[in-house]
């Protein structure tokens, strides 16, 4: 499987995480394009590509900064949502550590499409080294005129500023992230009125992801056409995907839109670690309902998850072997949503709370006959019933573990202990 | 002036869309806009809620509310969902599914609950224990163990927090952070962890603090005047008005075996939404207080219990050929002022009556009067959530009308400009420009030329003419100047007097030169008007007004002084002359609840029923007259004011021509009802000579007045012991810093405080709060609410604190 690599192709280029190794390249050349073109045909091309989110949601690009109302006499601001969180995700990660321009390139092409004259970068406050390198790369690109009172020589201006979030995974969130940026708690807001109307200080906001905009540059230089010759009609482009888990070579690699997940697994992922049994894998990070190997053809994009019941999501795919106790394993990732849980809403705070501890007890072997149709009911009465998407990953865990792995949840309980330990040896005095 | 409509508060009207939706097969039609949750109510569907509260913006945190909108895959929050035309909406009580949902996030609020029901203040009135009740889970699926919390932390004095019991609803931060303004709740943390807190060292210091605990759902919230007191069950309520002040908030008390153990706001969107402040809520021991005095006394050789047959006598025989003297307070209802009026006028036969504690020009008191028989005339708290503008000239709302300091902050958040006009800054800051002057320099400001946002402000409002709105407060010099500026923009008047009788006692004529309905006494036909139902009244010449009769008292001039609800030692802007009065006239009469200080003085005592064994009629600031019903019947043989009255006329063989409230309110309905009446000229008012410091002096909201008395928790909290503040250029001129002594004389008096410097006051004042523990300011004033005044240093500065303690070598 060979994938035309688009946001990777200058990983093996060292020099392209500095301004001179990226304009040497190519780079900022589709600023220079994007300057001489108006907003609309800005958007109009990016609409044309088909482009999608690709922080999970896959909602279409250029219609989202078509939303963006101009003649509110208030300010237009983007925000780049760098607060890759997703248990399992790091490609955002890589993909700003080594060609952090992409990023500023695409950023600016997005507030020159809205007329913004201040971006906001919103990294996650554990990237702290990402953070120095981006603040690296927008001085730099100040320095060379890309950003600031001239931008490329446009006689726009374009200011950056970098803000670090405080280790919040709701701040992903886009509204969550708003308020943090703000100054605010970081807990999601009311919508309507949606940010596209009413955003950061109450101003029409475009929120991007990084990878998103990190396609932008392309998008402009090459021309829409370009962009959907790889991927599907739906889902053009390609997209970075982080295998981690049971596998050979985890890492973070960059294919079209479509491609199976056993070429992933298989040919990128070097296939199961040392010969192991594929057990369950999510597709895109612990919030999307997990898969087993059953669903090994499942091709990756936005449709093909969507009919096997789950979702692309930040396309973090997880891998679990026979080894693996999915009981432990959702205990772990449920676990993980009780503790970024913002505490705003019930059924997210409460919910996740509960079925961390109920989960707890099945795996250290003191479940109940009663606690599989309790988790049963705690995946449905969380799931849609939250203020935000959080607490639906917390379901999608509860309730996918289940529909595949009902049996080895009911084995916990037969057993009073996890099939996939050892089982306790009890000493007795003599 | 302006063409005012038929009925008051007509500024800024706007025509409404409906929409109309089904709810549960029912057609409703309300207004665009509306919450699912609200046009429920309007066809008596009630989705349980906890984090909705109609006052506070939607948050949609509790999920409690979920309803079934078809067409829509999830369910959703009613309380965060606005109706839209044709929308087909379920409930609970046609969705099983929504149903099922309610029942499941019950299940998740209660896993962490303490269910201490039997020991919670809320319980019997909570709706989280209702909601358990009514469709809850009869058993917990919840094995393992709770969250715990340290209990109660304290909030304030007043507000205990038991973050068990909370379910994070949000309600009380929204109120600070919305309705109060005083931020001082916070959510910290997150997830399971998250809990309401306070920064470290922080107090919950706001005069609104209380309205938190009747908006938590649950028992997390609690005010330690009321904790383990009492259960709702075991309580006799009535519904009453706020007697505090004149924001006319609608109360309901709650009393337990005879005592009264707690006051509720009761939602009143036409006055104070659903809040109430601190003052209305804790200060209610007055009434129960031991000093009050439930049997009429008279003086013999000390101050003996009689009859009031024989009380009244008394009193009669000595008015009889008397030169009398009338002094009232602040607190009569509407019926008792009326009553005081006709006694005045047509038995005692005197003019020299006055309610008032700040005399104004003429032309504010009937303006004010006239208001009040006449809506039409009249601001109202909704004029102000319309009012494009509005200023406010000499009032310190949060301190002196709290629930008009919180509508005027409804009016920012709605966009209104507001510009306040005032010696020191108010607590509006946040949300409105402040033009501090020194008092009686407010009309100097306000003929323009001297700050030009305000300028600007007055502009704006003569461009709004009659949907601005001018609100004067009782700083001297203060309402003519407002009244001017009205006068000559087109703006709607009022003037706010902070007691809650003050209003009432105008409309009725407890006043030296106005009768009932604003009449000039000295006016041939209005006074005619009069006579049609008064029959004969005294003369026309003026009557003295409040200093003037005090003054008169105390040489000699008076034989009788009368004074219903009133101590004029606390009262009168000169203590010294207050107490010369009451020694130097014949007779002291004393009509109220208790003695106080005037034990020495009163010749007889009337034992007046305080307002809560009372029926009868308040009005407002605006002029709004509320019904007041009896919580029980009066202590003791006290009676109503307006039937003590009566029985004075009656003991001096005069008919005030009314025997019950129905007959007294007929004959008032003549006299107080809307009449054609030309507005009172303004003459422009002289600015007042500069002193070179002047001193300046109103209550705050919390003070040594009678009516907060015994309320420890309320003056822990609130209470500050008396201070003078001062403007930096003032005080570094006479080597003063924030926290040193200063020594204030004025003509009357010294006194010795702690300094604040400030740079939220005029330069030129000193402000000194009317009443705090440590200084009575009228014991220095002359007459007046201003003062010449002199400050200097009282101690030497601290010294540079030593470096260390004895440790140190």
């Amino acid at each position: 499987m060979t994938t035309e690599a688009r946001l990777t192709r200058n990983w093996g280029n060292p020099e392209a995480v500095g301004i001179d190794g990226y304009v040497a390249a190519g780079g900022y050349e589709a600023l220079r394009t994007a300057v001489g073109m108006t907003d609309a045909d800005i958007v109009e091309q990016v609409k044309a590509s088909g482009l999608r989110g690709r922080g999970g949601a896959g909602f279409p690009t250029g219609m989202k900064w078509g939303f963006v109302p101009r003649d509110t006499g208030k300010p237009t601001y983007v925000v780049v949502n760098f607060d890759e969180s997703e248990p399992g995700t790091c490609n955002n990660r890589e993909l700003v550590e080594r060609e952090p321009h992409r990023l500023l390139e695409g950023t600016a092409i997005a507030a020159l499409a809205i007329g913004c004259e201040t971006a906001f970068l919103y990294v996650r406050g554990e990237y702290l080294w990402q953070s120095i390198v981006l603040e690296r790369a927008v001085k730099e690109a100040y320095a060379k005129g890309f950003l600031g009172a001239d931008v490329a020589g446009s006689g726009k201006r374009i200011d950056v500023v970098l803000h670090r979030g405080a280790g919040a995974y709701i701040c992903g969130e886009e509204t969550a992230l708003l308020n943090s940026l703000e100054g605010l708690r970081g807990q999601p807001r009311l919508r309507p009125p949606f940010p596209a109307v009413e955003g950061l200080y109450a101003s029409p906001t475009v929120i991007n992801n990084v990878e998103t905009l990190m396609n932008v540059p392309d998008i402009i230089a090459r021309g829409a056409d370009w962009f959907r010759e790889v991927g599907t009609e739906k889902s053009p482009g390609t997209k970075m995907v982080t295998i981690s888990g049971k596998v050979e070579r985890p890492g973070n690699y960059e294919i079209a839109l479509g491609t199976p997940f056993r070429s992933v697994l298989e040919e990128l992922g070097g296939g199961m670690l040392g010969g192991g049994t594929l057990k369950a894998w999510t597709p895109g990070g612990s919030s999307t309902p997990m898969l087993t190997a059953a669903h090994i053809d499942t091709a990756l994009d936005y449709e093909s998850l969507a009919a096997a019941g789950s979702l692309l999501g930040t396309a973090a795919i997880m891998v679990m072997d026979e080894t693996d106790c999915v009981v432990d394993c959702a205990q772990r990732m449920v676990a993980f949503y009780a503790h970024e849980s913002c505490g705003k809403c019930t059924p997210c705070r409460e919910g996740s709370w509960w079925a961390t501890r109920v989960l707890e007890r099945l795996e250290d072997g003191y479940g109940k006959p009663a606690d599989v149709p309790l988790m049963h009911d705690m995946g449905k009465n969380t799931l849609f019933r939250a203020f935000c998407a959080l607490a639906d990953g917390t379901a999608a865990v509860i309730n996918s573990s289940l529909q595949h792995f009902a049996e080895e949840y009911e084995e916990h309980v037969r057993l009073g202990r996890c099939p996939l330990r050892e089982a306790p040896v009890v000493e007795v005095a003599s | 002036m302006s063409s005012a409509p038929s009925s008051g508060g007509a500024i800024g009207r706007t025509k409404v869309d409906l929409v109309t939706l089904s709810i549960d097969g029912n057609e409703v039609t309300v207004p665009k806009g509306t919450l699912i949750i609200r046009a429920a109510e309007q066809v008596g569907v009630e989705i349980p809620r906890f984090c909705d509260h109609p006052y506070l913006a939607p948050a949609g945190a509790c999920r409690q509310c979920y309803v079934q909108i078809e067409g829509q895959p999830k369910l959703a929050t009613s309380c965060t969902v606005t109706v839209a035309p044709g929308m087909i909406v379920a409930t609970q009580n046609t969705s099983e599914e929504v149903r099922e949902a309610q029942v499941a996030n019950l299940e998740f609020l209660l896993l962490n609950h303490p269910l201490d029901c039997p020991v919670c203040d809320r319980g019997g009135e909570c709706p989280l224990q209702d909601q358990a009740l009514a469709f809850g889970p009869g058993e917990s699926r919840f094995t393992e163990a709770k969250r715990v919390y340290p209990k109660p932390i304290p909030m304030s004095p007043l507000i205990g927090l038991d973050r068990e019991r909370c379910v994070l609803c949000a309600r009380c931060t929204r109120f600070c952070d919305e309705i109060s303004g005083d931020r001082f709740l916070e959510l910290y943390a997150r997830g399971a962890g998250e809990r309401v807190s306070i920064a470290a060292g922080e107090d919950l210091r706001s005069p609104f603090s209380g309205n938190v605990v009747q908006i938590c759902p649950v028992g997390a919230l609690t005010a330690t005047p009321y904790r383990f007191v009492a259960r709702p069950f075991d309580l006799t309520s009535a519904d009453s008005v706020c007697r505090h002040c004149s924001a006319g908030c609608n109360v309901r008390v709650d009393e337990r075996r005879g005592d009264v153990v707690r006051v509720l706001a009761r939602d009143n969107p036409e006055v104070n939404d659903a809040w109430i402040c601190d003052k209305g809520r804790f200060a209610f021991l007055h009434d129960d207080a031991p000093g009050r005095v439930t049997t009429p006394l008279v003086r013999d050789h000390g101050l003996e219990p009689a009859s009031f047959g024989e009380a009244l006598l008394q009193v009669a025989d000595a008015c009889r050929q008397a030169r009398v003297g009338v002094l009232a307070g602040g607190r009569l209802l509407d019926e008792d002022a009326y009553a005081l009026s006709k006694l005045a006028r047509t038995v005692l036969r005197t003019n020299d009556l006055d309610h008032r504690r700040m005399a104004q020009p003429l032309a504010v008191d009937r303006r004010a009067a006239l208001s009040a028989v006449d809506r039409s005339r009249a601001v109202t708290y909704r004029d102000l959530e319309r009012a494009p503008v509005i200023l406010v000239v000499g009032l310190d709302a949060e301190q002196e009308v709290p629930i008009l300091h919180l509508r005027l902050r409804k009016a920012a958040a709605r966009g209104a400009r507001i510009v306040v006009v005032h010696p020191r800054v108010t607590r509006l800051r946040d949300v409105a420009e402040h033009v501090v002057c020194p008092p009686g320099d407010e009309a100097r400001v306000l003929g323009g030329g001297v700050d030009a946002r305000l300028d600007d402000a007055l502009a704006a409002v003569r461009a709004a003419a009659d949907a601005a709105a001018i609100l004067a407060g009782e700083r001297p010099g203060a309402a003519a100047a407002a009244l001017t500026t009205a006068a000559a923009t087109g703006a709607r008047f009022a003037y706010v007097t902070r007691r809650a009788g003050d209003r009432g006692a105008l409309a009725a004529g407890v006043h030296p030169t106005l009768g009932p309905g604003g009449r000039r006494l000295d006016d041939a036909s209005a006074r005619a008007e009069i006579e049609t139902v008064w029959g004969p009244v005294m003369a026309a010449d003026a009557g003295r007004d409040a200093i003037d009769i005090v003054r008169a008292a105390a040489a000699h001039e008076l034989d009788v002084l009368y004074l219903v609800g009133v101590d004029p030692l606390r009262d009168v802007p000169d203590a010294a002359l207050a107490r010369r009065a009451l020694q130097n006239v014949e007779t002291v009469v004393v009509q109220s609840l208790e003695l106080g200080d005037l034990e020495p003085f009163a010749s007889v005592f009337l034992p007046a029923a305080s307002l809560l064994e009372r029926d009868g009629h308040v009005s407002d600031w605006e002029g709004r007259s509320q019904r007041v019903r009896p919580l029980r019947s009066p202590a003791g043989i006290s009676r109503p004011d307006w039937e003590i009255f009566a029985g004075v006329a009656a003991a001096a063989g005069a008919d005030l021509g009314f025997e019950t409230l129905d007959e007294l309110h007929d004959e008032m309905g003549r006299l107080l009802a809307p009449h054609a009446a030309t507005d009172e000229p303004i003459e422009p008012e002289t600015p007042a000579v500069r002193d070179e410091l002047t001193l300046c002096t109103y209550p705050l909201l919390i003070d040594e007045g009678r009516m907060s008395e015994g309320t420890a928790e309320l003056k822990a909290a609130l209470e500050e012991p008396a201070f003078a503040e001062m403007h930096p250029s003032d005080a570094s001129a006479r080597g003063l810093a924030d926290g040193l002594g200063a020594r204030l004389r004025t003509d009357a008096g010294e006194a010795t405080v702690a300094v604040r410097v400030t740079e939220d006051i005029a330069p030129g004042t000193v402000f000194v709060p009317f009443n705090q523990p440590g200084l009575a300011a009228n014991t220095l004033l002359s007459g007046a609410f201003t003062a010449a005044v002199t400050v200097e240093a009282a101690d030497e500065p601290e010294p540079a604190v030593a470096a260390a303690g004895g440790d140190a070598a």
